[in-house]
């Protein structure tokens, strides 16, 4: 939660004198929204942490009165949620390493190297992302189930491991680094591979890193491809999970669990929030796109 | 390691026999440019591109529902399509969907990202934190929160409805999923919920990119906050609104987790929007791989075309930089 000072314009006087009343109907405006806004979390998280007997209590009690993980251990033993987090990292992981290392070669050769048809590969690479999932799911599940991908971690992950808009961004960072290091390292009898694993990548950790979060993060939340891909309850992801989970239990009002179930989804995706969320919000903000 | 060595010599081998070895170096260099990049063309052929086709192919095709026997039938998926009083119905209900959630999404954003720029000190990153956190949550995630939100007996939105005063008793209040328009409500609300973090992030770096003078300028001559935002703020952040308004109606043509939680389409076929349409009849209902590829090409044809003003808008702002 640090900061990013340097996006705003220096403060002309001290804050004690800038307190106007402009600036105090801001101070509530954002803290009543920013208070609404993250309500759905906040509920979740209390409800998962109260009695089963409690949850659906009237008048509800925002927190809980006792706090115990009961809801925790239930969802666990009630289904298979140590598979479904298994699969979701496996599938996630995969996803972002495979992202991450295509990309950087992809984006290396198209800001760096030179050669023939080069920048008319590049459109046509940031054209696919103009290609709708909704209009390519539909074969792509014909043709993994074909080579018997189905219900793999195949099945799951191969098809996203090349992302057109990895190359994008990436492509955009290494454009940035000076021409004149690339020249060096040739005239210091460094290849291009060599150039590009011993000074651009360590050069561009950060936005590496960005990226990384991004592919981690999208390949994390998907959710219509686990969906018709996954055939079996030991493959699918924790969002597909949650999805089943709460359709068995939802006539039972169980919803401790089903909340417990839903911290668990998101819970990785909340702590990458908040400790990397200016890496985040800059790389939306940069390219326009959430990857 | 062998590649490297490979690369080592090549690179520093040329200057002194540079003119016998142009054609060779040209060469050379297109090879080792198409191997850095293979990878993603291999992906995105397999699983972008092909597919395109591949999904054309499949729309011209009657496919028996487990996909044992296909026949070429031309246009008759289409023609089906188009003839068919239920895809209307989806079309409408897109339509709905989208005059829902797209300006109140882009209202908020913009509100709220005008309040975000002003600067209020050390609290910000807190402010910051509360209002784009929706940005990292999944769309399964959205639907089973809402899910507990809008449940009719012990969900929190008919008990706050009811501390407001807007209903009389819990029983009053409404049957958020049995109901045919309140269905489409709550799927509207979970889905601008989920989009409202990245709308801020993208509407707040417009404003930050407006140039503080015209504001001291405005002061000068004694403009007042709201006509500050109204003559200033407003007009130069359109580029960025354009944006956002394109990137959203697209978003919410492919919003499909939250309706999936939340309603399965239903009740009747209130909320079954384009995209879950094409899920129900490729998967669940007919397993008409045929007729849902005749659907999704129609889809992609609208998607496409506003990803295409989209992309051009993209390269001006980034122009603009």
């Amino acid at each position: 939660m640090t900061a990013p000072a340097s996006t705003m314009a220096p403060p002309k006087r001290p804050r004690f004198l800038r307190v106007d009343t402009t600036g105090l109907v801001m101070h509530l405006f954002l803290l009543a929204v920013g208070l609404v806004i993250s309500t759905p979390i906040f509920i979740a998280f209390f409800t998962s942490f109260k009695e089963p007997a409690k949850i659906i209590a009237f008048p509800p009690h925002l927190l809980p009165q006792v706090w115990t993980a009961e809801n925790y251990f239930v969802a666990w033993e009630k289904t298979q949620f140590d598979r479904y987090l298994l699969n979701s990292a496996v599938q996630s992981g995969v996803i972002m390493v495979g992202q991450v290392l295509f990309s950087v070669l992809a984006a290396f050769a198209f800001s760096i190297l030179r050669f023939p048809g080069r920048d008319g590969l590049f459109y046509l690479v940031i054209g696919s992302l103009m290609v709708p999932f909704e209009l390519v799911f539909i074969p792509n599940f014909v043709f993994i189930s074909r080579i018997g991908w189905a219900n793999t971690y195949q099945g799951l992950t191969v098809p996203f491991l090349a992302s057109a808009f990895g190359v994008f961004m990436l492509r955009q960072f290494f454009l940035t680094v000076p021409k004149d290091f690339y020249d060096a390292a040739l005239i210091d009898g460094a290849g291009n591979w060599r150039y590009l694993w011993q000074i651009l990548v360590p050069l561009s950790k950060g936005s590496i890193g960005a990226f990384a979060i991004f592919a981690f993060l999208s390949a994390w939340n998907q959710y219509l491809w686990p969906l018709v891909i996954t055939n079996s309850d030991e493959m699918r992801t924790l969002q597909i999970g949650i999805r089943f989970f709460m359709n068995t239990l939802e006539r039972g009002a169980d919803w401790g669990p089903i909340m417990a179930g839903t911290m668990i989804a998101m819970g990785p995706t909340l702590i990458i929030f908040l400790v990397a969320q200016k890496q985040l919000v800059q790389g939306i903000a940069m390219t326009g796109l959430k990857g | 390691m062998s590649q490297s060595e490979s690369t080592l010599t090549s690179a520093s081998a040329p200057l002194a026999t540079r003119p016998r070895r142009n054609l060779f170096k040209e060469v050379s260099a297109a090879i080792e440019g198409y191997l850095y990049l293979s990878p993603t063309l291999i992906g995105l052929i397999l699983f972008v591109f092909w597919p395109i086709v591949a999904s054309f192919t499949l729309s011209l095709q009657r496919i028996s529902p487990f996909g044992n026997r296909t026949r070429f039938v031309g246009l008759e998926n289409y023609i089906r399509t188009l003839t068919s009083p239920d895809y209307w119905e989806t079309v409408r209900v897109t339509l709905l969907f989208v005059l829902g959630t797209v300006p109140t999404g882009l209202i908020l954003a913009v509100a709220l990202a005008i309040a975000l720029a002003y600067p209020l000190g050390r609290i910000d990153p807190l402010y910051r934190t509360l209002i784009f956190v929706p940005v990292v949550i999944s769309s399964a995630v959205t639907g089973v929160l809402f899910k507990w939100l809008f449940h009719p007996v012990v969900g929190y939105i008919n008990y706050w409805m009811l501390q407001l005063g807007l209903i009389e008793s819990m029983q009053e209040g409404p049957n958020w999923f049995a109901d045919r328009t309140w269905a489409l409500v709550a799927v509207i609300v979970a889905t601008t919920w989920r989009q409202l973090g990245f709308n801020v992030i993208v509407a707040l770096a417009g404003v930050q990119n407006i140039d503080e003078s015209y504001y001291d300028a405005a002061k000068v001559d004694g403009a007042n906050a709201w006509q500050r935002i109204r003559h200033i703020t407003l007009p130069l952040l359109s580029p960025t609104l354009f944006f956002l308004l394109i990137i959203n109606i697209i978003y919410s043509f492919q919003a499909f987790g939250e309706i999936d939680v939340l309603t399965q389409g239903g009740p009747g076929r209130s909320t079954t929007t384009m995209v879950y349409a094409i899920y129900r009849i490729a998967f669940v209902d007919a397993r008409d791989r045929g007729l849902a590829s005749s659907q999704a090409y129609l889809l992609a044809l609208m998607v496409m075309l506003m990803s295409y003003i989209q992309f051009v808008t993209v390269s001006r702002r980034v122009h603009y930089q």
